[in-house]
């Protein structure tokens, strides 16, 4: 345990470590330690991605072989009387690949990739980068998980009820999420409301750990951490917690407000005069403005990408200055154009509704500021790209990751350009072209951050290695697998595959024999390509197993470190034991530098660490500054 | 390991953690209410129906008003007290305060519970009525249903025949209701016919029911556990049957893709060994009897009518029609304002309304108002001139022009002019005295079922309003409601911090101070725009 020199009595001493030799469930389950806390959500988070891809898998069966039974290798995770309600003999329907569709969005961006990224490498590594002994509030901070997770499990509960999960897609637009299971008679039950009161936990998980990351950054910086001495990881962990805390808010109230369309009938997003098949006129006040839950929605659902997408870079930011052996390119451009990033992502939202008819004069501000947006990106990856240099690189595991990242991130980044005009928008709205975009940009973009980072923190977590053979296994074929799922879907986008299609397009193929059917015709030659994807999918699937053996193997038989600091880094994290104990550091750290001073002309090993005193032969000397 | 910064503030930053945290707290708060009143404006701005402009009581939201201010000042006083170390003065503060809280929540409670129990209808014309209703009362001159409760609901009537339930569809409580009704007329619900199925392929058919045995959710449940594993047994044959005809067609046509040959792959049912799927299950109702049904779980037909969990009631639509208990209100604003977008005269779209044709009472009302607002237009013209055009400057309001209201009906009845009515406080936080005021001022008022377009109470369903103003003002009170225990925690469970680290309190006290004058702020903003404009 901590050795932490105290220096104050009174009430901070109620914050004391009381349990020296906590029991199994204080140390493991209801910990206040950010390390621990950061580890569950790692954990349940890669719990809940394997399950989105696992839905997705269905979906691409569904997609492929609209017309065959789901093979036994995927439907035997269900219960016959499952089946029977949602398979139609054993075929995915429509209703089912909705709801599946739905849920993979949600749990993919709420669930899988928020939580790992900023649930668990930012609770894990911030306190570590900025010599903190912990989270300023640890007790929040564990709420904050066990909030996550309700959430999370009142949504995936939903999937066992009569009215099955929610399925009018992620962005849950009203009227349709409105009236969705309407059928069932206690509205608490169905799936479409408990997606709701999920999301509101969801968004108080969120706030609760927004407010606790910034407070920390701000209060509990180290000696010496001025704010330009900050790694760009906590940079971006700072502008993500921003964004969390002042755009999901708009979001809750948007929630708030369709629950009570559900629940209490009011009409806030259902428009007069609603008619549907199966109800008949829609029995409410009607009145209410389905264009207002689109722009809550996006409010948030922007900002959102860039809560995605920040804590990638900010994993592959720390990777390649300790890979290349030179200090990161323009860290300060790079840390402004965080900021600015941040601050554009909140007028940029409605370049999603292009085609809701806001007048072109709306359109024409978010698509100027769209593109506007595209600045700050750029810089952040091209410092990274120029990173790499002239640098001595080392291919370590983490550093194939972080490589391949920029041009994947590239990609995904680059096809998002012609979708901010709204003109090009109007074609390729809701096409697979905006399916591969912004896959590129999550799933081989920021998901190989994310794998990156596994693999550059695990000896610190873990005090091993993981294994390089493996890790090439996986490595490898998920780079070729990423690209065969995603790279033909930007060609079907652009061919005009929509992209909720259940069945792949193949109730045009019926139309082909006749010639003047120009779009069957245009669907025939690009229908093919729903296998290569399918199949790109599944294999995919199949090589997630080496990295899932990897990390479970690696934690009792990888190679030991032999330091604290195996990767030879800079920042702070690496100054702690192996693994960090409650309260991280055996002396409180003092920062001197820079956080990316590697190999420097004037000093004889190719890196100086922020924590090291300067020496005054090899160095000049500036007192640190004193802020505490 | 001790966290830093909890009671002495960081030297660079010049802040203690709770404080910068609570500033974050409330910056996410603002967005959370901002993005309530950004819906406030979409949706005022986009109605297409009159907007309920100054409808709600001033003079309790004013009260209220002041309360909140008052306790914001009297929560910087307790915090002023902690610091000077006088626990006395902080103890009779923080009481101050939180009683103003508990004040607050009061009238806001009186305020909700009005509207609960107050109905509105719109008819197909979109004139609005609202009032009471009445619906079967006791010799105290409640509303009751036949368990003997109170209730405020117009039901539908059907006189039921036949009941088909569907057999994973149905919602216990209603087929439990269905049977207390049924006890209540005297009648029985009984099974169509007998119930054999075969449970397993090749066996001998096993009794689920039998003929006229009554109606139970236990019967339902037998029924539904036997469909759901035929269900699943049929499933799982018919899927594998596919995956081999499937096979068979791949091997035949190796060279074919697969949606060439999906018209050519089919399966024979009548050759797989298929339970029956008993979906639905019908129950005669002997006598038939008179059945009642909330009209939200109803979607009513004149021979057959459907509930909401897929049970469908066959017999006739009885008459129900909506009964008011005290007519308050007749509101012709949205009529006028579909008359005008049609470029009629609204005043003889009123005339010929349906309301105004067929009630005398109303008829009567109208009249006077139009004399009354004649009297007013005089008043305007006299007190402001008119313009170059010769218009008047100022014209009456839609609301003086179109909307007879309680206010209205009392001075009818007293004999006076518009807004000279003799209206108790009593009467400004309760709404009207009915018992006192009698049905010559509120007199009873019955609409036929089909003249319904919408009925509601005054809850979020009735329009986006009031949805607005029950879910703004309503997580405002949740914020109250919570601010209030964690001040009144800070009064009561206080006193050992304080003699411990009266500075922590201090610091303790003052975010929940914080909290409480932003709560404070949100109700400056919430107060004009529902209550004043």
């Amino acid at each position: 345990m901590s050795s932490h020199p105290s220096t104050a009595h009174g009430p901070d001493a109620h914050h004391d470590d009381h349990h020296h030799n906590p029991g199994f469930l204080w140390k493991y389950v209801f910990s206040t330690d950010h390390k621990m806390i950061g580890i569950q959500y790692a954990i349940t988070a890669m719990l809940f991605l394997a399950f989105g891809f696992y839905l997705m898998m269905v979906m691409r069966w569904s997609i492929a072989y609209p017309h065959q039974p789901l093979p036994e290798w995927m439907s035997f995770i269900f219960n016959d009387g499952w089946k029977a309600r949602w398979l139609l003999d054993g075929k995915v329907t429509g209703e089912t690949y909705n709801m599946f569709g739905a849920m993979h969005g949600t749990i993919m961006v709420f669930l899988g990739i928020v939580p790992l990224g900023f649930g668990a490498f930012g609770n894990y590594v911030t306190p570590l980068q900025i010599g903190a002994v912990d989270m300023a509030f640890p007790k929040l901070n564990m709420m904050s998980y066990w909030i996550y997770l309700a959430g999370g499990l009142v949504m995936c509960a939903s999937f066992f009820m009569e009215s099955g999960a929610a399925k009018s897609g992620w962005t849950n637009y009203s009227p349709l999420a409105g009236f969705a299971d309407g059928q069932i008679v206690n509205q608490w039950l169905a799936g479409q409301t408990q997606w709701l009161i999920g999301l509101v936990l969801l968004i108080t998980s969120s706030l609760l750990g927004s407010v606790n990351f910034i407070t920390t950054i701000i209060n509990l910086r180290a000696r010496g951490m001025t704010w330009m001495r900050l790694p760009f990881f906590v940079w971006s962990m700072l502008v993500t917690a921003f964004l969390l805390l002042l755009a999901f808010p708009p979001l809750e109230a948007a929630g708030i407000m369709q629950l009570m369309d559900r629940v209490l009938h009011s009409s806030f997003f259902m428009p007069s005069g609603l008619y549907t098949g199966a109800q008949g006129l829609a029995d409410l006040s009607g009145g209410g403005s389905p264009l207002l839950f689109q722009h809550l929605f996006w409010f948030l659902g922007h900002p959102e990408v860039y809560v995605l997408l920040l804590p990638a870079f900010a994993c592959v930011a720390e990777i390649i200055p300790a890979n290349t052996r030179k200090p990161l390119w323009g860290y300060k451009s790079m840390v402004y154009s965080v900021l600015v990033l941040g601050f554009l992502s909140f007028i940029v939202w409605a370049h999603h509704m292009y085609m809701t008819g806001m007048g072109a004069a709306v359109s024409t501000f978010f698509q100027t500021t769209t593109v506007l947006i595209s600045i700050p990106s750029v810089v952040i990856i091209t410092a990274l790209l120029i990173s790499l240099w002239g640098g001595s690189i080392r291919f370590t595991p983490p550093m194939l990751w972080a490589c391949a990242f920029i041009p994947m991130f590239g990609i995904g980044g680059l096809t998002g350009l012609p979708l901010a005009f709204n003109l090009v928008g109007l074609h390729l709205h809701d096409t697979y072209y905006v399916i591969g975009h912004f896959h590129y940009v999550v799933a081989p973009g920021i998901l190989f951050g994310f794998f990156a980072g596994v693999l550059h923190w695990y000896p610190k977590i873990t005090g091993r290695y993981m294994n390089s053979s493996l890790n090439h296994l996986h490595f490898w074929p998920s780079l070729i697998c990423m690209n065969l799922i995603f790279f033909p879907m930007l060609m079907q986008g652009m061919a005009g595959f929509h992209r909720r299609w259940y069945n792949g397009g193949d109730a045009y193929m019926a139309k082909t024999q006749d010639s003047a059917n120009v779009f069957a015709n245009t669907v025939a030659q690009h229908i093919d390509m729903n296998l290569i994807m399918s199949y790109g999918a599944w294999a995919m699937a199949f090589f997630q197993i080496f990295f899932i053996i990897n990390l479970f193997t690696s934690w009792k038989f990888g190679r030991k470190v032999t330091s604290d600091n195996p990767w030879n880094a800079t920042t702070l994290e690496w100054a702690t034991p192996t693994p960090p104990g409650h309260g991280n550091f055996i002396d409180e750290p003092v920062v001197y530098r820079g956080p990316y001073e590697y190999s420097r002309p004037d000093h004889a090993e190719d890196f100086i660490p922020q924590w090291h005193k300067p020496v005054a032969v090899t160095a000049p000397v500036t007192d640190p500054k004193d802020p505490a | 390991m001790e966290i830093p910064y909890i009671v002495t503030p960081r030297k660079d930053t010049g802040l203690f953690n709770s404080k910068i945290a609570i500033w974050l707290f409330l910056a996410s708060e603002v967005m959370l209410f901002g993005g309530f009143f950004s819906a406030y404006v979409f949706l005022r701005l986009g109605a297409d129906f009159p907007w309920p402009e100054r409808t709600l009581p001033v003079m309790p939201g004013l009260i209220n008003t002041f309360v909140l201010i008052g306790s914001s000042v009297t929560v910087v006083f307790a915090w002023a007290s902690l610091k000077l170390g006088n626990w006395r003065m902080f103890q009779l503060f923080m009481g101050i305060t939180v009683a103003c809280a508990g004040i607050f929540m009061v009238l806001k409670g009186i305020e909700y519970n009005v509207k609960f129990h107050h109905q509105a209808v719109r008819l197909p014309d979109f004139t609005v009525v609202e009032g009471h209703l009445a619906y079967e009362k006791d010799e105290k001159g409640y509303v009751l249903n036949h368990h003997g409760k109170k209730i405020e609901e117009n039901m539908i009537f059907v006189e039921a025949k036949q009941l088909n339930f569907s057999t994973v569809r149905f919602h216990k409580p209603w087929v439990e209701e269905f049977i207390s009704q049924a006890e209540h007329r005297n009648a029985k619900i009984l099974l169509a016919s007998d119930l054999n199925l075969v449970t397993e392929f090749g066996k001998p058919a096993v009794t689920i029911g039998k003929a006229n045995e009554p109606l139970s959710v236990e019967l339902l449940a037998k029924i539904k556990k036997a469909y759901l594993a035929a269900r699943a047994h049929n499933a799982e044959l018919r899927t594998d049957a596919l995956r081999l005809a499937w096979r068979e067609k791949k091997a035949e046509f190796p060279d074919k893709k697969d949606w060439e040959l999906t018209r050519d792959v089919n399966v024979d049912a009548s050759k797989l060994e298929l339970l029956e799927e008993v979906s639905t299950v019908t129950f005669n109702v002997d006598p038939p009897a008179k059945f009642e049904f909330k009209p939200r779980d109803i979607k009513e037909d004149a021979t057959s009518s459907r509930l909401r969990d897929d049970t469908v009631i066959t017999g006739p639509l009885l008459p129900s029609p909506m009964v008011f208990h005290h007519m308050d209100a007749v509101d012709f604003r949205h009529l006028a304002m579909r008359a005008k977008a049609k470029g009629q005269d609204p005043i003889k779209a009123i005339d010929d309304s349906w309301l105004v044709q067929n009630n005398p009472f109303v008829k009567k009302a109208w009249e006077w108002n139009k004399l009354q607002v004649a009297k007013i237009e005089k008043e305007l013209i006299d007190g402001y001139g008119r313009d170059e055009q010769g218009k008047p400057k100022r014209e009456p309001i839609a609301k003086e022009r179109y909307r007879l209201g309680w206010k209205e009906f009392a001075a009818i009845a007293e004999g006076k002019d518009r807004g000279d009515a003799d209206i108790k406080m009593r009467e400004e936080f309760l709404g009207p005295d009915y018992a006192k005021r009698g049905d010559e001022t509120f007199p009873e008022f019955s609409l036929p079922r089909e003249k319904v377009a919408f009925a509601s109470k005054f809850t979020p369903t009735w329009n986006t309003y009031y949805a607005l103003y029950f879910t703004i003002t309503g997580l405002h009170g949740l914020h109250v409601i919570g601010g209030a225990l964690v001040l009144a925690y800070y009064l009561f469970f206080g006193r050992k911090m304080f003699d411990e680290n009266p500075e922590w309190l201090a610091n303790r006290v003052e975010i929940g101070g914080l909290f409480w004058h932003f709560v404070d702020l949100v109700w400056i903003f919430v107060f004009p725009i529902f209550y004043l404009m």
